[in-house]
């Protein structure tokens, strides 16, 4: 029994499809998601059951074959239904389209903003945090693969 | 009787502005272009945003949602999209009759007009326009409508509003687009899928509240964002057709005058060596 499903995991990909505002972006083939949602991390299977959810301000890391891609994704709602996989969001960046300087200039900015924050701007503040925590990480992964 | 200076002159006139007309095209076309690239990129999010969301309304545990929700009518927003500038046919006459249409049904209207020409047409029949948005450039179109939508879902929920519209001008192809006045909110229940067989079963995390108020500005965002899209698109589009309308006829003119003045130098040089006969056939006499 556990050896057929694990066969039955093996041979599904996952469907992954990103629509953005400029269309859709991403197509790609994954044996496993991990996305960030607003209450926590969720990992897909293929032949999940449907669910739809809202995505929060994180990673979405695709594993394929064994290779692990990253991707920036901030908000955004997903739908899965079993091997299919829709996020419709409004950015999401591959490593590549990281300006990895203007992200660390951003977070040293809102680092140091967040000292003298008032309230109003706190979530403001956190939230570009955040982002640019999400982008530099995402970016370095890339440079760690391009220097083995 | 014009002389032929006047001709002249008056080929001079039209030939300048045919190269005015002529550039306004390309600027049109090349605008046309852009826009185009953002509209098609917005569309596909637009639609299966629009199913989501439709989806969700025929749960019945949505009914009593605010967004879903058939409160009775009192005031009505309408969002009228139309252009800045002139020069573009009937395109702004056209979305702006097909509101009119719309509107004349007794409800109480608040409008909320884009592009001065709307402003004005709206202002000359003193229709209660509650805010106006003119001269929005290009690139803020994106950020704009995101707060717009901001905007809109709050005084939605603050109960100013029981029905949202928006009229917007379809872009099909550069020939062909088509006004049109969609109901924004609330969202529509009840909506016949076509594959029904997704919707079974189907689970929102954490919940449906909360998944309807996350996605719930995204989708205006996008729904705003499409209607000002197309909307741009259909008006380059239709500022191309015409100025290249307006090109043609300015080269029939200059073809005709130019004929018109061939005729006339013809008819002088006629006259003079008719004269110059005339007078050769007299002293040799």
């Amino acid at each position: 029994m556990s050896e057929q499903q694990t066969e039955l995991v093996n041979d599904e990909k996952i469907n992954l499809t990103i629509t953005t505002p400029r269309g859709v972006k991403f197509v790609e083939e994954a044996d496993m998601l991990i996305m960030r949602c607003i209450d926590g991390d969720l990992g897909v299977l293929p032949r999940h059951e449907p669910v739809s959810t809202v995505l929060g301000e994180g990673i979405l890391r695709i594993f394929n074959n064994g290779i692990e891609k990253k991707l920036a994704v901030f908000n955004g709602i997903v739908e899965i239904n079993g091997t299919d996989v829709d996020i419709y969001t409004t950015i999401a960046q591959r490593p590549d389209e990281i300006d990895l300087e203007r992200a660390e200039q951003d977070r040293r900015e809102a680092e140091a903003a967040l000292e003298a924050a008032e309230e109003i701007q706190m979530r403001s503040l956190q939230v570009t945090l955040r982002r640019s925590l999400v982008r530099i990480e995402v970016s370095l992964h890339l440079e760690d693969e391009e220097t083995p | 009787m014009t002389s032929m200076r006047d001709i002249k002159q008056r080929i001079e006139n039209v030939r300048s502005t045919e190269q005015i007309i002529r550039a306004m095209d390309m600027v049109a076309s090349t605008k046309l272009q852009k826009a185009r690239r953002q509209l098609e990129g917005v569309r596909p999010i637009y639609g299966k945003l629009k199913r989501v969301a439709e989806e969700i309304g025929n749960l019945e545990e949505v009914e009593t949602h605010p967004f879903y929700y058939e409160r009775k009518v009192k005031n009505t927003l309408y969002i009228i999209i139309t252009s800045d500038r002139g020069l573009s046919g009937s395109y702004n006459a056209n979305i702006l009759s097909e509101t009119m249409k719309h509107m004349n049904n007794g409800k109480n209207e608040k409008i909320l007009v884009v592009g001065s020409k709307g402003n004005d047409y709206l202002k000359k029949r003193e229709k209660n326009i509650i805010r106006k948005i003119t001269d929005i450039a290009d690139s803020q179109v994106y950020y704009g409508t995101e707060n717009l939508a901001k905007w809109l879902s709050d005084l939605y929920l603050s109960g100013e509003v029981e029905e949202v519209f928006v009229a917007y001008t379809r872009f099909e192809n550069v020939l062909s687009y088509t006004p049109q006045v969609e109901r924004l909110l609330p969202v529509a229940t009840g909506v016949k899928l076509e594959d029904n067989n997704r919707n079974n079963e189907k689970k929102y995390e954490p919940d449906l509240a909360t998944f309807i108020e996350r996605m719930m500005p995204l989708y205006l965002h996008m729904s705003l964002f499409r209607a000002f899209s197309e909307s741009h698109t259909s008006e380059q589009a239709a500022r191309m057709v015409n100025m290249d309308a307006a090109g043609n006829n300015a080269s029939d003119l200059i073809k005709d005058l130019t004929s018109m003045y061939n005729r006339k130098r013809q008819a002088a040089i006629t006259q003079e060596l008719s004269e110059i006969v005339g007078s050769a056939n007299f002293l040799s006499k």
